[in-house]
């Protein structure tokens, strides 16, 4: 893919069509709009400068995925010290009870998935949103298997409760007005 | 899986997310089936799987291509020809090392990013820049640097806020040819959330810093991530 002149349209192209789905997990790893177009836009930027690296193309999205993760990881390098992924609480950009007072269900889930250790949300957004298998997130985040299930038991331990009884008082609240 | 062992939460994730094997699968369903405790929890992943995925259902990114893309990135790398190309492989040598190394790049332009404000990011940059500036000046070669700064980075271009402030001035004091460039859509962001952003005199703002890092190498100018 790095032709005579640089990067392939081709490649470019590839890289291009990814672009919704890093966002979508950028968003959901910051919740935070315009950082996650600037993370966007790092990923695809270095993406491009070292499409040759690449060897395996099926792999595409998790390598993307992997260069969004590194770049997360710089931005909270450069902002902050960087503490274990598992301890890092950034503080929720609404909270779970403006959430719930708003009825809105995505608002709530994405607000108490912003309320996870940064190692826990990075696994579980993954797993669901882009729908990757252990062995790949592993990849991607260049951890064991075994930290991805323990990861991600542990963000659906801390989110079902909330979620659960979040849903059912809002079906309730259904069922009452009609 | 026997009858007798409770069913780990890690089983009942690997079940809902497609991940066991189909002897492990088969046993797991067999189990549900006379359950009824288990089936609820199996079920309940489930829902809350689906709602995590709902909830960025309709999660958009603001830009939607490459500036590039207006022209086509092989037309960009094209019009750099070996300089953009040879940008690339310092790009990459950048990457490796974390250190720039200017030295010996034979370009009308170089375009330097800065992403980063650690110190010793900044710090070799700057002195990598001034070295190639009057490595420059010293041979008779007309070059113009640009740097580039968004993310933490922009940090070193704002006003009462750059450790750098002193350097920087001096910098351009000596080499007129040397520019300073903000990425507006990261001070937008600080904006956004309650912070104050001044540049320092005479840095200007670009649209987004990839903006300037693809107008500058269509001009044929090298680009170097620091």
């Amino acid at each position: 893919m790095q032709g005579l002149f640089g990067v392939s349209a081709q490649f470019r192209a590839r890289v291009e069509i990814q672009r919704e789905a890093l966002y979508r997990l950028a968003y959901s790893w910051c919740h935070d709009a315009a950082l996650a177009d600037d993370l966007v836009q790092e990923t695809m930027l270095r993406a491009l400068g070292r499409g040759g690296q690449l060897r395996d193309q099926a792999k595409l999205k998790g390598w993307l995925c992997a260069i969004l993760a590194n770049c997360l990881k710089d931005h909270y390098r450069g902002a902050q010290p960087l503490e274990p992924l598992d301890e890092q609480m950034p503080s929720p950009a609404e909270s779970p009870e403006s959430a719930s007072a708003s009825g809105q269900l995505a608002a709530r889930v994405r607000a108490e998935i912003e309320r996870l250790p940064l190692g826990q949300r990075l696994v579980v957004t993954l797993v669901d949103l882009e729908g990757f298998s252990y062995a790949e997130v592993g990849e991607i985040l260049e951890v064991p298997i075994g930290t991805v299930m323990s990861r991600l038991c542990r963000a659906r331990e801390a989110l079902r409760p909330r979620l659960m009884d979040f849903a059912a008082a809002q079906n309730n609240k259904i069922r009452s007005i009609r | 899986m026997s009858h007798d062992q409770e069913v780990s939460r890690e089983m009942q994730n690997a079940f809902v997310d497609g991940q066991l094997d189909a002897a492990d699968w088969t046993a797991l369903v067999q189990r549900m089936g006379q359950d009824e405790a288990l089936r609820c929890q199996v079920c309940k992943l489930r829902t809350l799987k689906d709602m995590v995925k709902g909830a960025y259902a309709d999660a958009r990114p603001r830009r939607t291509a490459l500036p590039a893309n207006r022209r086509g990135w092989a037309l960009v790398a094209g019009l750099a020809l070996v300089f953009a190309l040879a940008g690339w492989l310092v790009h990459d040598a950048t990457e490796r090392t974390g250190a720039v190394e200017l030295h010996g790049i034979a370009a009308r332009g170089l375009v330097v990013h800065l992403a980063s404000s650690r110190g010793e990011v900044v710090d070799t940059a700057l002195q990598e820049v001034e070295d190639y500036l009057h490595e420059a000046r010293a041979a008779g070669r007309k070059v113009h640097v640009e740097i580039v700064a968004n993310q933490t980075g922009l940090d070193i271009l704002r006003a009462g806020k750059s450790r750098y402030a002193k350097r920087l001035e001096e910098l351009r004091a000596k080499y007129p040819n040397l520019t300073y460039i903000a990425c507006h859509q990261t001070a937008d962001r600080l904006r956004e959330n309650g912070v104050q952003v001044k540049l320092l005199p005479g840095v200007r703002y670009a649209t987004t810093a990839l903006d300037e890092i693809v107008r500058r190498m269509q001009q044929g100018w090298v680009y170097i991530r620091a």
